[in-house]
Protein backbone atom coordinates (compact mmCIF):
# COMPACT_ATOMS: atom_id res chain seq x y z
CA UNK A 1 0.00 0.00 0.00
CA UNK A 2 1.32 3.27 -1.13
CA UNK A 3 1.70 5.46 2.47
CA UNK A 4 2.32 8.39 0.05
CA UNK A 5 -0.39 8.28 -2.54
CA UNK A 6 0.77 11.31 -4.46
CA UNK A 7 3.81 10.30 -5.60
CA UNK A 8 4.09 8.03 -8.98
CA UNK A 9 3.38 4.64 -8.45
CA UNK A 10 7.15 3.85 -9.31
CA UNK A 11 8.25 5.36 -6.22
CA UNK A 12 6.31 3.47 -3.98
CA UNK A 13 8.41 0.50 -5.35
CA UNK A 14 10.24 -1.14 -1.90
CA UNK A 15 13.24 -0.90 -4.03
CA UNK A 16 12.59 2.57 -4.10
CA UNK A 17 16.30 4.17 -3.63
CA UNK A 18 17.12 2.95 -6.78
CA UNK A 19 15.26 5.18 -8.73
CA UNK A 20 16.08 7.54 -11.44
CA UNK A 21 16.97 10.63 -10.84
CA UNK A 22 13.80 12.61 -12.31
CA UNK A 23 11.93 10.65 -9.88
CA UNK A 24 13.96 11.27 -7.13
CA UNK A 25 14.29 15.23 -8.43
CA UNK A 26 10.25 14.86 -8.25
CA UNK A 27 10.03 13.46 -4.72
CA UNK A 28 12.68 15.62 -3.20
CA UNK A 29 9.89 18.44 -4.69
CA UNK A 30 6.68 17.19 -3.12
CA UNK A 31 8.44 16.42 0.04
CA UNK A 32 9.44 20.54 0.37
CA UNK A 33 5.97 20.98 -1.04
CA UNK A 34 4.00 19.47 1.91
CA UNK A 35 6.47 21.28 4.28
CA UNK A 36 6.19 24.60 2.67
CA UNK A 37 2.25 24.33 2.85
CA UNK A 38 2.75 23.44 6.92
CA UNK A 39 4.77 26.25 7.56
CA UNK A 40 3.26 29.18 6.83
CA UNK A 41 0.68 27.77 10.20
CA UNK A 42 3.70 26.20 11.62
CA UNK A 43 5.65 29.40 11.80
CA UNK A 44 2.19 31.23 13.12
CA UNK A 45 1.38 28.70 16.42
CA UNK A 46 5.34 29.01 17.00
CA UNK A 47 4.93 33.07 17.54
CA UNK A 48 1.30 33.77 19.14
CA UNK A 49 0.47 29.62 20.67
CA UNK A 50 3.77 28.11 21.86
CA UNK A 51 6.22 30.89 22.78
CA UNK A 52 3.72 32.86 24.69
CA UNK A 53 3.24 29.29 26.73
CA UNK A 54 6.64 28.91 26.53
CA UNK A 55 7.25 32.61 28.55
CA UNK A 56 4.14 31.67 30.68
CA UNK A 57 6.27 28.40 31.88
CA UNK A 58 9.01 30.87 32.53
CA UNK A 59 7.07 33.26 34.26
CA UNK A 60 5.18 31.02 36.83
CA UNK A 61 8.61 29.88 38.10
CA UNK A 62 9.70 33.52 38.79
CA UNK A 63 7.24 34.96 41.64
CA UNK A 64 7.42 38.27 41.16
CA UNK A 65 10.25 38.59 38.38
CA UNK A 66 12.61 37.13 41.14
CA UNK A 67 15.71 35.81 39.12
CA UNK A 68 16.16 32.43 41.06
CA UNK A 69 13.76 29.59 40.37
CA UNK A 70 10.80 29.37 43.32
CA UNK A 71 7.86 26.70 42.92
CA UNK A 72 5.92 29.20 45.44
CA UNK A 73 2.93 29.78 43.27
CA UNK A 74 2.46 26.07 43.11
CA UNK A 75 2.53 25.55 46.47
CA UNK A 76 0.10 28.26 46.79
CA UNK A 77 -2.19 26.81 44.50
CA UNK A 78 -2.55 23.89 47.21
CA UNK A 79 -1.84 26.09 50.31
CA UNK A 80 -3.36 29.21 49.67
CA UNK A 81 -6.80 27.88 51.01
CA UNK A 82 -8.94 29.55 48.30
CA UNK A 83 -7.00 28.63 44.86
CA UNK A 84 -7.40 24.96 45.83
CA UNK A 85 -11.03 24.70 46.84
CA UNK A 86 -12.03 27.24 43.91
CA UNK A 87 -10.22 24.43 41.49
CA UNK A 88 -12.39 21.64 43.34
CA UNK A 89 -15.77 23.27 42.97
CA UNK A 90 -14.56 24.08 39.00
CA UNK A 91 -13.81 19.97 38.69
CA UNK A 92 -17.50 19.29 40.60
CA UNK A 93 -19.37 22.08 38.14
CA UNK A 94 -17.61 20.16 35.16
CA UNK A 95 -18.87 17.45 36.44
CA UNK A 96 -22.39 18.16 36.70
CA UNK A 97 -22.34 19.50 33.52
CA UNK A 98 -20.54 16.31 31.96
CA UNK A 99 -23.13 14.77 33.27
CA UNK A 100 -26.07 17.00 32.48
CA UNK A 101 -24.77 16.78 28.59
CA UNK A 102 -24.74 12.82 28.48
CA UNK A 103 -27.99 12.29 30.56
CA UNK A 104 -29.86 14.78 27.79
CA UNK A 105 -27.42 14.32 25.00
CA UNK A 106 -27.39 10.64 24.59
CA UNK A 107 -31.24 9.95 23.82
CA UNK A 108 -30.74 13.04 21.42
CA UNK A 109 -27.97 11.13 19.59
CA UNK A 110 -30.30 7.99 19.85
CA UNK A 111 -33.43 9.63 18.40
CA UNK A 112 -30.74 11.30 15.45
CA UNK A 113 -29.56 7.54 14.72
CA UNK A 114 -32.78 6.46 14.05
CA UNK A 115 -34.17 9.37 12.20
CA UNK A 116 -35.11 9.62 8.71
CA UNK A 117 -32.39 11.66 6.47
CA UNK A 118 -34.61 14.86 6.75
CA UNK A 119 -35.22 14.85 10.23
CA UNK A 120 -31.85 14.26 10.92
CA UNK A 121 -30.51 17.08 8.78
CA UNK A 122 -32.84 19.24 10.94
CA UNK A 123 -31.86 17.62 14.43
CA UNK A 124 -28.26 17.86 12.74
CA UNK A 125 -28.66 22.07 12.24
CA UNK A 126 -30.22 22.60 15.59
CA UNK A 127 -27.44 20.73 17.58
CA UNK A 128 -25.25 22.67 15.35
CA UNK A 129 -26.24 25.66 15.32
CA UNK A 130 -25.46 26.66 19.13
CA UNK A 131 -21.61 26.26 18.18
CA UNK A 132 -22.43 28.81 15.68
CA UNK A 133 -23.93 31.32 17.81
CA UNK A 134 -22.41 33.61 20.20
CA UNK A 135 -21.60 32.47 23.42
CA UNK A 136 -22.19 35.70 25.32
CA UNK A 137 -25.16 36.13 23.00
CA UNK A 138 -26.32 32.98 23.89
CA UNK A 139 -25.68 33.79 27.52
CA UNK A 140 -27.61 37.19 27.16
CA UNK A 141 -30.77 35.24 25.21
CA UNK A 142 -30.21 32.88 28.72
CA UNK A 143 -30.63 35.81 31.37
CA UNK A 144 -33.76 36.80 29.18
CA UNK A 145 -35.06 33.23 30.17
CA UNK A 146 -34.32 32.67 33.56
CA UNK A 147 -34.21 36.14 34.89
CA UNK A 148 -36.60 37.33 37.96
CA UNK A 149 -38.48 38.72 34.89
CA UNK A 150 -37.95 36.37 32.46
CA UNK A 151 -39.81 34.21 30.34
CA UNK A 152 -39.50 30.83 32.71
CA UNK A 153 -40.63 33.18 36.07
CA UNK A 154 -43.94 35.01 34.00
CA UNK A 155 -45.36 32.45 32.76
CA UNK A 156 -45.42 30.37 35.70
CA UNK A 157 -46.63 33.61 37.98
CA UNK A 158 -49.29 33.98 35.20
CA UNK A 159 -50.09 30.39 35.38
CA UNK A 160 -50.65 30.76 39.58
CA UNK A 161 -48.05 27.96 40.08
CA UNK A 162 -45.42 30.67 41.86
CA UNK A 163 -45.81 33.68 43.72
CA UNK A 164 -42.38 34.86 44.29
CA UNK A 165 -39.70 34.46 41.09
CA UNK A 166 -37.55 31.03 40.99
CA UNK A 167 -33.93 31.71 41.60
CA UNK A 168 -32.86 30.63 38.13
CA UNK A 169 -29.97 32.69 37.94
CA UNK A 170 -26.97 33.68 39.55
CA UNK A 171 -26.40 30.11 41.56
CA UNK A 172 -24.89 26.54 39.84
CA UNK A 173 -28.05 25.76 38.13
CA UNK A 174 -27.94 28.59 35.99
CA UNK A 175 -24.22 28.07 35.43
CA UNK A 176 -24.61 24.73 34.46
CA UNK A 177 -27.50 25.10 31.95
CA UNK A 178 -25.99 28.07 30.18
CA UNK A 179 -22.72 25.93 29.81
CA UNK A 180 -24.48 22.59 29.36
CA UNK A 181 -25.85 24.99 26.19
CA UNK A 182 -23.14 25.69 24.99
CA UNK A 183 -21.29 22.44 24.93
CA UNK A 184 -24.34 19.67 24.22
CA UNK A 185 -23.40 19.15 20.84
CA UNK A 186 -19.55 18.35 21.46
CA UNK A 187 -21.07 15.30 23.16
CA UNK A 188 -23.79 14.47 20.86
CA UNK A 189 -22.02 14.26 17.65
CA UNK A 190 -18.81 12.06 18.89
CA UNK A 191 -22.10 9.96 20.62
CA UNK A 192 -23.80 9.72 16.80
CA UNK A 193 -20.82 9.37 15.07
CA UNK A 194 -20.20 6.13 17.24
CA UNK A 195 -23.56 4.89 16.86
CA UNK A 196 -24.27 5.54 13.28
CA UNK A 197 -20.93 2.77 13.38
CA UNK A 198 -22.68 0.50 14.97
CA UNK A 199 -23.89 -2.73 12.64
CA UNK A 200 -27.68 -2.72 12.79
CA UNK A 201 -27.60 -6.85 12.58
CA UNK A 202 -25.38 -7.36 15.61
CA UNK A 203 -28.30 -5.37 17.51
CA UNK A 204 -31.01 -7.71 15.24
CA UNK A 205 -29.11 -10.77 16.34
CA UNK A 206 -29.15 -10.21 19.63
CA UNK A 207 -33.02 -9.66 19.85
CA UNK A 208 -33.74 -12.20 17.38
CA UNK A 209 -32.11 -14.48 20.28
CA UNK A 210 -34.53 -13.44 22.91
CA UNK A 211 -33.07 -10.44 24.21
CA UNK A 212 -35.66 -7.23 24.49
CA UNK A 213 -35.33 -4.21 23.10
CA UNK A 214 -34.01 -2.90 26.76
CA UNK A 215 -31.82 -5.39 26.89
CA UNK A 216 -30.60 -5.01 23.11
CA UNK A 217 -29.61 -1.62 24.45
CA UNK A 218 -28.04 -2.32 27.81
CA UNK A 219 -26.03 -5.38 26.47
CA UNK A 220 -25.32 -4.21 22.69
CA UNK A 221 -25.93 -0.58 21.91
CA UNK A 222 -24.40 1.28 24.85
CA UNK A 223 -21.39 -0.83 24.94
CA UNK A 224 -20.48 -0.34 21.71
CA UNK A 225 -21.14 3.61 21.63
CA UNK A 226 -18.74 3.84 24.59
CA UNK A 227 -16.40 4.95 22.54
CA UNK A 228 -18.48 7.98 21.63
CA UNK A 229 -19.42 8.35 24.81
CA UNK A 230 -16.25 8.51 26.41
CA UNK A 231 -14.48 11.11 23.89
CA UNK A 232 -17.60 13.58 24.15
CA UNK A 233 -17.43 13.29 27.77
CA UNK A 234 -13.91 14.09 28.14
CA UNK A 235 -14.09 16.85 25.61
CA UNK A 236 -17.35 18.74 27.59
CA UNK A 237 -15.45 18.37 30.68
CA UNK A 238 -11.89 19.76 29.89
CA UNK A 239 -14.10 22.66 28.10
CA UNK A 240 -15.91 23.35 31.16
CA UNK A 241 -12.58 23.45 33.57
CA UNK A 242 -11.34 25.89 31.28
CA UNK A 243 -15.17 28.29 30.98
CA UNK A 244 -14.71 31.59 31.83
CA UNK A 245 -17.49 33.66 30.37
CA UNK A 246 -21.02 32.07 31.41
CA UNK A 247 -20.32 31.63 35.33
CA UNK A 248 -19.38 35.18 35.50
CA UNK A 249 -22.59 36.61 33.43
CA UNK A 250 -25.39 33.88 34.82
CA UNK A 251 -23.40 33.43 38.31
CA UNK A 252 -23.04 36.31 39.26
CA UNK A 253 -20.53 36.66 41.46
CA UNK A 254 -21.82 33.19 43.39
CA UNK A 255 -20.34 30.74 41.11
CA UNK A 256 -16.20 30.86 40.87
CA UNK A 257 -14.02 29.02 38.42
CA UNK A 258 -10.69 28.64 38.70
CA UNK A 259 -10.20 30.44 35.23
CA UNK A 260 -12.13 33.45 37.10
CA UNK A 261 -9.59 33.35 39.73
CA UNK A 262 -6.56 33.49 36.95
CA UNK A 263 -8.44 36.39 35.02
CA UNK A 264 -8.64 38.33 38.29
CA UNK A 265 -5.66 37.93 39.33
CA UNK A 266 -4.00 39.12 35.26
CA UNK A 267 -6.38 41.71 35.42
CA UNK A 268 -6.89 43.72 38.75
CA UNK A 269 -3.65 42.40 40.76
CA UNK A 270 -0.78 42.01 38.27
CA UNK A 271 0.20 38.89 39.59
CA UNK A 272 1.59 37.60 36.31
CA UNK A 273 3.77 34.84 37.99
CA UNK A 274 0.93 32.75 40.22
CA UNK A 275 -1.58 32.96 37.58
CA UNK A 276 0.48 31.53 34.96
CA UNK A 277 1.28 28.97 37.90
CA UNK A 278 -2.34 28.51 38.31
CA UNK A 279 -2.74 28.10 34.42
CA UNK A 280 -0.15 25.69 34.24
CA UNK A 281 -1.71 23.78 36.89
CA UNK A 282 -4.96 23.70 34.96
CA UNK A 283 -3.58 22.90 31.51
CA UNK A 284 -1.47 19.61 33.25
CA UNK A 285 -4.61 18.37 34.94
CA UNK A 286 -6.81 18.42 31.49
CA UNK A 287 -3.76 17.01 29.60
CA UNK A 288 -3.87 14.24 33.06
CA UNK A 289 -7.73 13.90 31.89
CA UNK A 290 -7.05 13.75 28.29
CA UNK A 291 -4.47 11.23 28.50
CA UNK A 292 -6.54 9.19 30.41
CA UNK A 293 -9.49 8.74 28.52
CA UNK A 294 -7.40 8.19 25.25
CA UNK A 295 -6.29 5.18 27.03
CA UNK A 296 -9.58 3.62 28.46
CA UNK A 297 -10.77 4.31 24.59
CA UNK A 298 -8.08 2.27 23.45
CA UNK A 299 -8.43 -0.33 25.91
CA UNK A 300 -12.25 -0.80 24.86
CA UNK A 301 -11.21 -1.02 21.25
CA UNK A 302 -8.64 -3.47 22.34
CA UNK A 303 -10.76 -5.65 24.35
CA UNK A 304 -13.36 -5.37 21.13
CA UNK A 305 -10.46 -6.69 19.08
CA UNK A 306 -10.31 -9.93 21.02
CA UNK A 307 -13.85 -10.94 21.12
CA UNK B 1 -45.96 -2.52 23.29
CA UNK B 2 -42.96 -1.41 25.52
CA UNK B 3 -41.17 -1.13 22.16
CA UNK B 4 -43.07 1.78 20.71
CA UNK B 5 -42.99 3.15 24.82
CA UNK B 6 -39.20 3.16 24.45
CA UNK B 7 -39.39 4.82 21.09
CA UNK B 8 -41.79 7.33 22.34
CA UNK B 9 -39.44 7.69 25.94
CA UNK B 10 -36.44 8.57 23.69
CA UNK B 11 -38.08 11.07 21.27
CA UNK B 12 -39.71 13.27 24.06
CA UNK B 13 -36.57 13.93 25.43
CA UNK B 14 -34.94 14.21 22.12
CA UNK B 15 -37.65 17.05 21.30
CA UNK B 16 -37.13 18.46 24.39
CA UNK B 17 -33.68 18.67 24.18
CA UNK B 18 -33.86 20.39 20.64
CA UNK B 19 -36.48 23.03 22.35
CA UNK B 20 -33.62 23.43 25.01
CA UNK B 21 -31.23 24.11 22.13
CA UNK B 22 -32.82 27.04 19.92
CA UNK B 23 -35.73 28.04 22.49
CA UNK B 24 -33.56 30.64 24.04
CA UNK B 25 -31.93 32.21 20.87
CA UNK B 26 -35.67 32.92 19.84
CA UNK B 27 -37.05 34.73 22.71
CA UNK B 28 -33.61 36.81 22.33
CA UNK B 29 -35.09 37.56 18.77
CA UNK B 30 -38.55 37.95 19.51
CA UNK B 31 -37.54 40.49 23.05
CA UNK B 32 -35.22 42.33 20.77
CA UNK B 33 -38.00 44.32 18.71
CA UNK B 34 -39.23 45.65 21.33
CA UNK B 35 -40.53 49.17 20.88
CA UNK B 36 -40.32 49.63 24.95
CA UNK B 37 -38.30 51.20 27.13
CA UNK B 38 -37.32 47.84 29.25
CA UNK B 39 -37.34 44.53 28.37
CA UNK B 40 -39.97 42.29 29.53
CA UNK B 41 -41.99 39.09 28.61
CA UNK B 42 -43.61 39.64 26.54
CA UNK B 43 -42.87 42.64 24.66
CA UNK B 44 -46.32 44.72 24.45
CA UNK B 45 -45.29 47.10 21.65
CA UNK B 46 -43.23 45.42 18.58
CA UNK B 47 -40.79 47.82 16.62
CA UNK B 48 -36.86 48.95 15.37
CA UNK B 49 -36.79 51.05 17.86
CA UNK B 50 -33.74 49.46 19.38
CA UNK B 51 -32.09 48.59 16.10
CA UNK B 52 -32.45 52.25 15.05
CA UNK B 53 -30.73 53.05 18.18
CA UNK B 54 -27.69 50.86 17.87
CA UNK B 55 -27.20 51.96 14.45
CA UNK B 56 -27.33 55.49 15.45
CA UNK B 57 -25.09 54.88 18.70
CA UNK B 58 -21.27 55.65 18.47
CA UNK B 59 -20.59 53.28 20.69
CA UNK B 60 -21.89 50.23 19.30
CA UNK B 61 -21.02 51.33 16.14
CA UNK B 62 -17.16 51.49 16.53
CA UNK B 63 -18.11 47.74 18.68
CA UNK B 64 -19.60 46.30 15.36
CA UNK B 65 -17.37 47.93 13.10
CA UNK B 66 -14.10 47.06 14.55
CA UNK B 67 -15.67 42.97 15.05
CA UNK B 68 -17.07 42.86 11.71
CA UNK B 69 -13.37 44.59 10.19
CA UNK B 70 -11.19 42.35 11.99
CA UNK B 71 -13.74 38.90 10.99
CA UNK B 72 -13.34 39.85 7.40
CA UNK B 73 -9.74 40.30 7.31
CA UNK B 74 -8.94 37.29 9.49
CA UNK B 75 -11.48 34.36 7.12
CA UNK B 76 -9.15 34.73 3.96
CA UNK B 77 -6.06 34.37 6.02
CA UNK B 78 -7.51 31.55 8.19
CA UNK B 79 -8.39 29.98 5.12
CA UNK B 80 -5.69 30.02 3.54
CA UNK B 81 -3.28 29.00 6.02
CA UNK B 82 -5.90 26.15 7.63
CA UNK B 83 -6.01 24.75 3.66
CA UNK B 84 -2.35 24.79 3.16
CA UNK B 85 -1.94 22.88 6.74
CA UNK B 86 -4.38 20.59 6.13
CA UNK B 87 -3.08 19.81 2.42
CA UNK B 88 0.50 19.43 4.06
CA UNK B 89 -1.00 17.01 6.20
CA UNK B 90 -2.63 15.02 4.54
CA UNK B 91 0.09 14.20 2.37
CA UNK B 92 3.29 15.22 5.16
CA UNK B 93 5.21 12.23 6.74
CA UNK B 94 3.77 9.36 8.05
CA UNK B 95 5.77 9.57 11.42
CA UNK B 96 5.72 13.27 12.44
CA UNK B 97 1.42 13.68 10.91
CA UNK B 98 -0.38 12.46 14.31
CA UNK B 99 2.20 14.99 16.54
CA UNK B 100 1.74 17.70 14.53
CA UNK B 101 -2.15 17.57 13.66
CA UNK B 102 -2.53 17.36 17.53
CA UNK B 103 -0.22 20.53 17.78
CA UNK B 104 -1.77 22.18 15.34
CA UNK B 105 -5.73 21.16 16.55
CA UNK B 106 -5.08 21.99 20.43
CA UNK B 107 -5.83 25.65 20.45
CA UNK B 108 -9.36 24.17 20.10
CA UNK B 109 -9.12 22.25 23.64
CA UNK B 110 -6.72 24.68 25.04
CA UNK B 111 -8.32 26.68 27.91
CA UNK B 112 -9.07 30.42 25.64
CA UNK B 113 -8.24 32.00 29.20
CA UNK B 114 -4.80 30.72 29.22
CA UNK B 115 -3.98 31.72 25.59
CA UNK B 116 -5.47 34.97 26.51
CA UNK B 117 -3.02 35.69 28.92
CA UNK B 118 -0.16 34.18 27.17
CA UNK B 119 -0.76 36.28 24.31
CA UNK B 120 -1.02 39.14 26.28
CA UNK B 121 1.72 38.16 27.85
CA UNK B 122 4.20 38.65 25.05
CA UNK B 123 2.35 41.18 23.39
CA UNK B 124 1.99 43.71 26.35
CA UNK B 125 6.23 44.85 26.53
CA UNK B 126 5.49 45.06 22.52
CA UNK B 127 2.95 47.90 22.70
CA UNK B 128 1.16 45.09 20.61
CA UNK B 129 -1.92 44.77 22.77
CA UNK B 130 -4.59 47.19 22.37
CA UNK B 131 -3.94 47.00 18.54
CA UNK B 132 -6.33 45.51 15.87
CA UNK B 133 -3.15 43.87 13.82
CA UNK B 134 -2.93 42.48 17.63
CA UNK B 135 -6.30 41.27 17.48
CA UNK B 136 -5.84 39.93 14.43
CA UNK B 137 -3.17 37.65 14.90
CA UNK B 138 -4.47 36.20 17.67
CA UNK B 139 -7.87 35.53 16.72
CA UNK B 140 -5.92 34.05 13.35
CA UNK B 141 -4.45 31.33 15.83
CA UNK B 142 -7.84 30.50 16.87
CA UNK B 143 -9.51 30.44 13.46
CA UNK B 144 -7.18 28.27 11.79
CA UNK B 145 -7.87 24.74 13.60
CA UNK B 146 -11.52 24.84 12.18
CA UNK B 147 -10.04 25.22 8.76
CA UNK B 148 -7.73 22.28 9.79
CA UNK B 149 -10.51 20.37 10.99
CA UNK B 150 -13.08 20.75 8.13
CA UNK B 151 -10.71 20.79 5.44
CA UNK B 152 -8.68 17.87 6.58
CA UNK B 153 -12.45 16.17 7.01
CA UNK B 154 -13.30 17.19 3.10
CA UNK B 155 -9.83 15.46 1.92
CA UNK B 156 -10.13 12.47 3.65
CA UNK B 157 -13.33 11.66 1.96
CA UNK B 158 -12.07 12.57 -1.31
CA UNK B 159 -10.88 10.36 -3.65
CA UNK B 160 -6.86 10.33 -4.17
CA UNK B 161 -6.61 8.35 -7.61
CA UNK B 162 -8.22 11.72 -9.35
CA UNK B 163 -5.37 13.29 -7.90
CA UNK B 164 -3.09 10.39 -8.94
CA UNK B 165 -4.57 10.56 -12.27
CA UNK B 166 -3.86 14.27 -12.67
CA UNK B 167 -0.50 14.31 -11.84
CA UNK B 168 0.34 10.36 -14.11
CA UNK B 169 -1.31 12.99 -16.95
CA UNK B 170 1.43 15.48 -16.76
CA UNK B 171 0.15 18.08 -13.98
CA UNK B 172 3.03 19.60 -11.68
CA UNK B 173 1.83 19.25 -7.78
CA UNK B 174 0.73 23.10 -7.59
CA UNK B 175 -1.46 22.53 -10.89
CA UNK B 176 -3.09 19.65 -9.37
CA UNK B 177 -3.64 21.05 -6.05
CA UNK B 178 -5.10 24.02 -7.04
CA UNK B 179 -7.19 22.00 -10.34
CA UNK B 180 -8.13 19.27 -8.54
CA UNK B 181 -8.16 19.04 -4.90
CA UNK B 182 -8.75 22.49 -4.19
CA UNK B 183 -12.31 21.91 -5.81
CA UNK B 184 -13.11 18.51 -4.44
CA UNK B 185 -12.45 20.05 -0.91
CA UNK B 186 -14.56 23.17 -1.65
CA UNK B 187 -17.19 22.15 1.22
CA UNK B 188 -14.58 22.01 3.52
CA UNK B 189 -13.22 25.26 3.20
CA UNK B 190 -16.60 27.07 2.90
CA UNK B 191 -17.74 25.43 6.40
CA UNK B 192 -13.70 26.49 7.54
CA UNK B 193 -14.43 30.12 6.08
CA UNK B 194 -17.64 30.34 7.99
CA UNK B 195 -16.62 28.65 11.40
CA UNK B 196 -13.49 31.08 11.11
CA UNK B 197 -15.91 34.17 10.53
CA UNK B 198 -18.30 33.59 13.07
CA UNK B 199 -14.99 32.41 15.53
CA UNK B 200 -13.31 35.71 15.48
CA UNK B 201 -16.86 37.73 15.45
CA UNK B 202 -17.58 36.03 18.96
CA UNK B 203 -14.57 35.98 20.26
CA UNK B 204 -14.43 37.19 23.72
CA UNK B 205 -12.05 36.28 26.48
CA UNK B 206 -9.04 36.46 24.29
CA UNK B 207 -9.69 39.71 23.01
CA UNK B 208 -10.93 40.92 26.65
CA UNK B 209 -7.48 40.26 27.91
CA UNK B 210 -5.94 42.27 25.23
CA UNK B 211 -8.23 45.16 24.76
CA UNK B 212 -7.77 48.51 27.15
CA UNK B 213 -9.45 51.14 24.39
CA UNK B 214 -10.70 49.23 21.83
CA UNK B 215 -13.84 47.59 21.56
CA UNK B 216 -15.45 44.76 19.48
CA UNK B 217 -19.09 43.99 19.79
CA UNK B 218 -18.70 40.69 22.13
CA UNK B 219 -16.84 43.50 24.73
CA UNK B 220 -19.23 46.27 24.77
CA UNK B 221 -21.62 43.81 25.24
CA UNK B 222 -20.44 42.48 28.09
CA UNK B 223 -19.66 45.62 29.32
CA UNK B 224 -22.96 47.00 29.14
CA UNK B 225 -24.52 43.82 31.19
CA UNK B 226 -22.71 44.80 34.01
CA UNK B 227 -25.07 48.06 33.90
CA UNK B 228 -28.16 46.55 32.92
CA UNK B 229 -29.77 44.06 30.75
CA UNK B 230 -30.83 46.66 28.24
CA UNK B 231 -33.37 46.65 25.09
CA UNK B 232 -30.05 47.86 23.15
CA UNK B 233 -28.08 44.37 24.14
CA UNK B 234 -30.93 42.30 22.63
CA UNK B 235 -30.73 44.39 19.84
CA UNK B 236 -26.65 43.87 18.92
CA UNK B 237 -27.43 40.42 20.56
CA UNK B 238 -30.13 39.54 18.10
CA UNK B 239 -28.16 41.20 14.80
CA UNK B 240 -25.24 39.04 15.83
CA UNK B 241 -27.82 36.15 15.92
CA UNK B 242 -29.24 37.00 12.16
CA UNK B 243 -25.63 37.40 11.07
CA UNK B 244 -24.56 34.07 12.62
CA UNK B 245 -28.26 32.32 11.44
CA UNK B 246 -27.65 33.18 7.76
CA UNK B 247 -24.29 32.09 7.61
CA UNK B 248 -25.65 28.40 8.67
CA UNK B 249 -28.31 28.74 6.00
CA UNK B 250 -25.51 29.07 3.86
CA UNK B 251 -23.61 26.05 5.28
CA UNK B 252 -26.92 23.90 4.58
CA UNK B 253 -27.27 24.88 1.11
CA UNK B 254 -23.89 24.40 0.38
CA UNK B 255 -24.44 20.85 1.79
CA UNK B 256 -21.40 21.51 3.84
CA UNK B 257 -23.23 20.86 7.54
CA UNK B 258 -21.48 17.48 7.76
CA UNK B 259 -18.49 18.80 7.35
CA UNK B 260 -19.31 21.17 10.04
CA UNK B 261 -20.08 18.34 12.22
CA UNK B 262 -16.60 17.20 11.94
CA UNK B 263 -15.76 20.15 14.16
CA UNK B 264 -16.71 18.64 17.03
Amino acid sequence: MASDASLPSSLADPRGKWMSLKNLGRQGFSRLGWWGLLAPAMALYALVFFMPLGVLVGESVHPSGAPQLSLANYAAFFTDGVTFSIFARTVRLAFFVTLTCLVFGYPLALFMRRAGPVLRLVALTIVVSPLLTSVIVRNVAWLLVLGREGMVNTLLRQAGLIDAPLPLLYNTFGVVVGVTHVYLAFLVLPVFSSLLAIDPSVEQAASSLGASRFTVFRKVTVPLSLPGVIAGSTLVFVLTMGVYLTPVIMGGSFVTTLPMVMTDLVRTQFDWSRAAAFAIVLLAFIAVVMVASSRAERRIERMRGEL
Amino acid sequence: MSENRIGIFVGTIAVTVMVFLILPQLILLVQSFTAEDYLSFPPKHFGLRWYAFIFGDETWQRALFTSLLIAVLVTPLAVILGTAAAIGLDRGPMRLRKAMRTALVSPMVLPHVVLGMAIYRVFLPLRFDDTLAGFLVAHLVLCVPYVIVTVGASLQAMDRSLEQAAMSLGASLPVALWRVVLPLVRPGVIAGAVFAFITSFDEFIVTYFLASRQTTAPIQIFSSLSYQLEPSIAAVSGLTLVVTAALCGLLILRGSMAGTAQVA
